[in-house]
């Protein structure tokens, strides 16, 4: 049975980075650093985006003596996920101004 | 004089068979380093349905350079690697084997308490812990291992059974129990033989048996942890004196809590070396036994 728990803070940030250029292929490393997360917690969140349907992966072929690379964006269920995120973000926020003041 | 055998043996056989398998292990190459062999072993931990992200965790170490980023990245997926579902029938034995480690912490964190055992009791209690960690760590990763889990954890049973039997299954009888020669012997030699043994003729496959004798030491030491605290918790200081405890009912009590304890480390140190030195004896054995021939579908007289 698929569980529909609150995304962690991680995954919001890993979704978000990739929803910053939903077209763009990105490599796990670069977007490792990007969110500043260790690879032994990313993977695991890409594994469970992915199961869920919401990242789509690719290879790219290797260069050389390079090994061939993976490569992920979002799904169209996967942007309309983040979307889903954001809006309810901003009703909570909406709710709750005082908190959103102390966030700020 | 087994103990004494087992152990000058141990460190010698060991780096003898790591250098046999492959000479170059120990030496970094352009392309072969310590990260990249790290990150292969814990891929090969992953199941097969998880083997994309073995590839794509791989491939992505292949693009990094610096040693240190490498190993930082490395070590990283390898911590993923480990916990990744799905395990399949792997997990319920991983399950039970946290459920034995939690029992033994748990009671040992309570004679700890209740015996008023000092900041000397907290410190093995927590050594206790890291070692136990270690073990589960090395479970999990043997328990994925295709057909080991069954075998692995039988052998673990059948060598915390014989051990009982021959010790008695009371309180009093875990902590009097002094083994005769030929009961070490069994402890020691025949125990541990058979089950890596048997783990190579389960599998016909000598690497099969030495992880089979690994996971047989490793949860037979946690089951005889478990065992053993239980039998302090029951007997506290009672029974007879313990004189190395200095006559003080906590004295005593963190005696018997070390002893158990060096028992769970001496006891998974020779399970694993003896089960893993059979193993390897027994597929060198069922290499040099001639398969026999298959019988000829036709009779070659009748055909000419």
């Amino acid at each position: 049975m698929q569980r529909n728990r609150r995304p962690s803070p991680q995954t919001v940030n890993v979704l978000r980075a990739l929803a910053a250029d939903p077209a763009r292929w990105r490599y796990g490393y670069d977007l490792a650093t990007e969110v500043h997360l260790k690879s032994g917690s990313l993977y695991p969140i890409l594994v469970r985006l992915a199961d869920r349907g919401l990242l789509e992966t690719s290879w790219e072929p290797g260069v050389g003596s390079r090994p061939p690379r993976h490569l992920y964006r979002l799904t169209g269920a996967g942007r309309e996920f983040v979307a889903a995120l954001t809006a309810a973000r901003r009703d909570r926020s909406a709710a709750h101004p005082h908190r959103r003041l102390s966030e700020a | 004089m087994p103990f004494f055998i087992v152990f000058l043996v141990t460190p010698i056989a060991v780096a003898v068979a790591l250098y046999r398998r492959n000479p170059r292990r120990f030496l970094d190459g352009p392309t072969e380093d310590a990260p990249l062999r790290l990150l292969r072993w814990a891929v090969s931990l992953l199941s097969p349905q998880r083997a994309e992200w073995g590839h794509a965790m791989l491939g992505e170490l292949g693009h990094l350079d610096g040693r240190r980023r490498r190993m930082r990245f490395a070590l990283g997926c390898a911590g993923a690697a480990l916990i990744l579902p799905p395990w399949g029938r792997a997990a319920v034995g991983l399950w039970a084997a946290i459920g034995i480690t939690a029992a033994s912490f748990t009671i040992y964190a309570g004679l700890t308490v209740h015996y008023q055992l000092g900041v000397g009791g907290w410190i093995s209690l927590a050594v206790v812990l890291i070692i136990c960690g270690g073990y589960l760590l090395g479970a999990s990763a043997l328990l994925r291992r295709p057909g080991i889990a069954l075998p692995g954890l039988l052998g673990g049973v059948f060598a915390t059974m014989v051990g009982l039997s021959m010790a008695g299954f009371t309180a009093l009888d875990q902590v009097t129990f002094i083994p005769s020669p030929w009961q070490q012997w069994v402890r020691v030699i025949a125990v541990p033989a058979a089950i890596g043994a048997a783990g190579t003729l389960w599998r016909r496959d000598p690497a099969a048996g030495r992880r089979v004798a690994r996971l047989a030491a490793l949860s037979a030491g946690l089951l005889q942890l478990l065992y053993g605290t239980v039998a302090v918790a029951i007997l506290g200081s009672g029974g007879p004196p313990d004189a190395a405890g200095g006559g003080t009912v906590g004295g005593t009590v963190n005696e018997r809590l070390g002893n158990n304890f060096l028992d769970l480390l001496v006891g998974t140190l020779i399970i694993a070396m003896v089960g893993w030195a059979a193993a390897a004896l027994a597929g060198y054995l069922l290499r040099r036994t001639p398969t026999p021939a298959a019988p000829l579908a036709t009779d070659p007289v009748q055909e000419v």
